[in-house]
């Protein structure tokens, strides 16, 4: 009787498999297969009778290496505002307001999250402008025109828009899990609200944070339109590096191995953080008495 | 009490910086002069002007098509994969989860770049007209974001039943055709269609892939847009985008009513919305 259940079951999969060896993994073969080849001429993308490591030597140039660090930073921030900016709030919606409230404040939060990414960043460049409406509100009150359009500011306050509901909605449903009880009990026992906060509903939230962190970074290490939007010429990234090998330049091998150094890049740093966050942990969990299970 | 105050008001201020751009291209849309930027007075020229230039009627065409496209595709595909996972674990299905994990996690452009070396070689060097095509080359390259996400909401939603329902079918003689028709997919079609509709508006979305893998005549809305910021942005842009804000509103509204018919909390629809 189950293995008759379960022999269809398996074959289920079967389309995704092709599909995604068809259109992920033997694409991306390929990107790496041309990031060892070269640019055959002027009017050639890609060629690979030679075999060499070359373009990645060319990859890891001054100029890649700086809009590497450029992208690296303003990711990092990126996510550390959008923390900072969403643990409140994620904390406050699970916690504090009225359940009849939630659904109706959290489709709001939904609502941008579904609005075209690019249309949003436009409303930030109109908002942005010289001639905006946050200017003319400046001038008004008696300040400068304001010139913020084409800076990094503006391209840090972009990201942070963009990616703020990625943050805000896996911490609000791990803090939407914890259990009341547990922080009840916590102040039952004497702990103050700072104590209750630190000891018993962050830990218990870590998962969302870490998924959180992860949803907003990897994206944004890759993306380069709201940089284009709001910092023109100052708001290099990465993957406009890559990009322009590819539509502009029309070298497709050193496009190539740019793109494949920064999946590597991006992927490293994650496993880098997660291992260093992973053993803080472990540190602190042995330091601590209580052991909090999750309420599943 | 103070920090419960202090939370509220900060509460508010997040939802209005959220809500802000969104107003702002709402009310620009009404902008009756020649740049977007430049507000010169109320009016609806930008909604005319907007729904009768060609170039704009046929990107959102384009957009539409290939979003309706990559929702059937990747429901398709990730449903089936979705019911594999839930109802059968060992080595392939975890296999098969870190796979679309990883495309989860790729940097978009690198599909990008990625799918256009590969639909330049399908169509020219292995002469399949199919990938010269360019809603068809949207269609698969959206599919291909948006797969795991219809899987993972759909093994969701699976690993929540009782598998003895379909044990159950299977003991009263229900063939596996049947079984499937008549009560899994019943039991799972909510998942189906958000992981659907989510399908449908990360394609409409879609930017970075979309400039990549579209070929010209056929560029979709963003990339219509996108390319619009060098020449200069005009109203019809903003008044175009209101009119694809509330479509994507009524197709939100119908998964999270849908949702809730089928039984599920405001923050399973979040959660399930969010895609997992």
């Amino acid at each position: 009787m189950i293995r008759r259940l379960r022999a269809p079951h398996g074959a289920l999969a079967l389309p995704a498999w092709v599909f995604l060896l068809g259109f992920f993994v033997a694409p991306v073969a390929l990107v790496v297969w041309y990031s060892f080849g070269y640019k055959p001429g002027l009017f050639g993308t890609h060629a690979n009778d030679v075999l060499s490591l070359d373009r990645y030597g060319e990859a890891l140039s001054g100029t890649f290496l700086r809009t590497f660090w450029n992208t690296l930073r303003i990711a990092v921030v990126g996510t550390l505002i959008c923390l900072v900016v969403a643990l409140p709030f994620a904390y406050w919606l699970a916690v504090k307001v009225p359940a009849r409230w939630r659904g109706l404040l959290l489709a709001l939060v939904l609502v941008p999250f579904w609005t075209n990414f690019l249309v949003r960043t436009l409303g930030w460049q109109i908002a942005l402008s010289p001639e905006g409406p946050v200017s003319s509100l400046w001038q008004v009150l008696g300040g400068d025109r304001l010139d913020v359009l084409y800076t990094r500011a503006a391209v840090q306050l972009g990201v942070v828009y963009n990616y703020l509901p990625l943050m805000l909605l896996p911490l609000y449903v791990a803090l939407e899990r914890t259990s009341h009880a547990l922080r009840e009990a916590s102040r039952d026992l004497g702990a103050g609200r700072f104590r209750t906060l630190v000891d018993v509903t962050l830990p218990l939230a870590f998962p969302g944070v870490a998924s959180g962190c992860l949803l907003v970074f990897v994206p944004l290490m890759g993306d380069y339109v709201t940089a284009t939007v709001l910092g023109g010429a100052r708001g290099n990234m990465v993957g406009q590096l890559v990009a322009g090998q590819f539509q502009t330049a029309q070298n497709w091998a050193l496009g190539s191995a740019m793109a494949v150094v920064l999946v590597l890049f991006t992927a490293g740093t994650v496993l880098l953080t997660a291992g260093v966050v992973l053993v803080v942990r472990k540190v602190v969990r042995t330091k601590r008495r209580v052991e909090l299970e999750m309420a599943a | 009490m103070k920090s419960d105050r202090l939370l509220a008001i900060w509460g508010v201020l997040v939802l209005a910086f959220l809500f802000a751009p969104i107003l702002i291209i709402v009310v620009y849309s009404f902008n009756s002069g020649r740049l977007l930027t430049s507000w010169q007075g109320f009016g609806f020229d930008a909604y005319t002007a907007g729904t009768s230039r060609p170039a704009i009627r046929a990107a959102v065409t384009t957009s539409v098509q290939s979003a309706v496209g990559a929702a059937l595709l990747s429901a398709v595909i990730g449903s089936l994969a979705g019911l594999a996972l839930a109802r059968r674990g060992g080595r392939w299905a975890a296999v098969l989860t870190l796979l679309l994990g990883l495309t989860l996690v790729t940097p978009e452009i690198m599909d990008a770049i990625s799918l256009l070396g590969w639909f330049v070689s399908l169509n020219t060097e292995a002469g399949l007209p199919l990938f010269g095509d360019g809603v068809a080359r949207l269609v698969i390259a959206h599919s291909v974001l948006s797969t795991a996400v219809v899987t993972f909401i759909v093994r969701a939603r699976v690993a929540g039943l009782d598998s003895r329902l379909e044990e159950a079918a299977a003991d009263l003689y229900a063939t596996p055709w049947r079984r499937f028709r008549d009560v899994t997919l019943p039991l799972a079609a909510p998942g189906v269609l958000a992981g659907g509709l989510m399908a449908f508006t990360l394609s409409l979305d879609n930017t970075i892939v979309a400039s990549f893998v579209s070929l010209p005549g056929a560029s979709p809305w963003p990339v219509y847009v996108f390319s619009a910021l060098r020449a200069g942005l005009r109203p019809e842009i903003a008044a175009v985008s209101t009119l694809l804000l509330v479509l994507t509103l009524v197709a939100l509204a119908v998964v999270a009513l849908v949702l809730r018919r089928s039984g599920d909390s405001p923050s399973d629809i979040a959660r399930t919305m969010a895609g997992g």
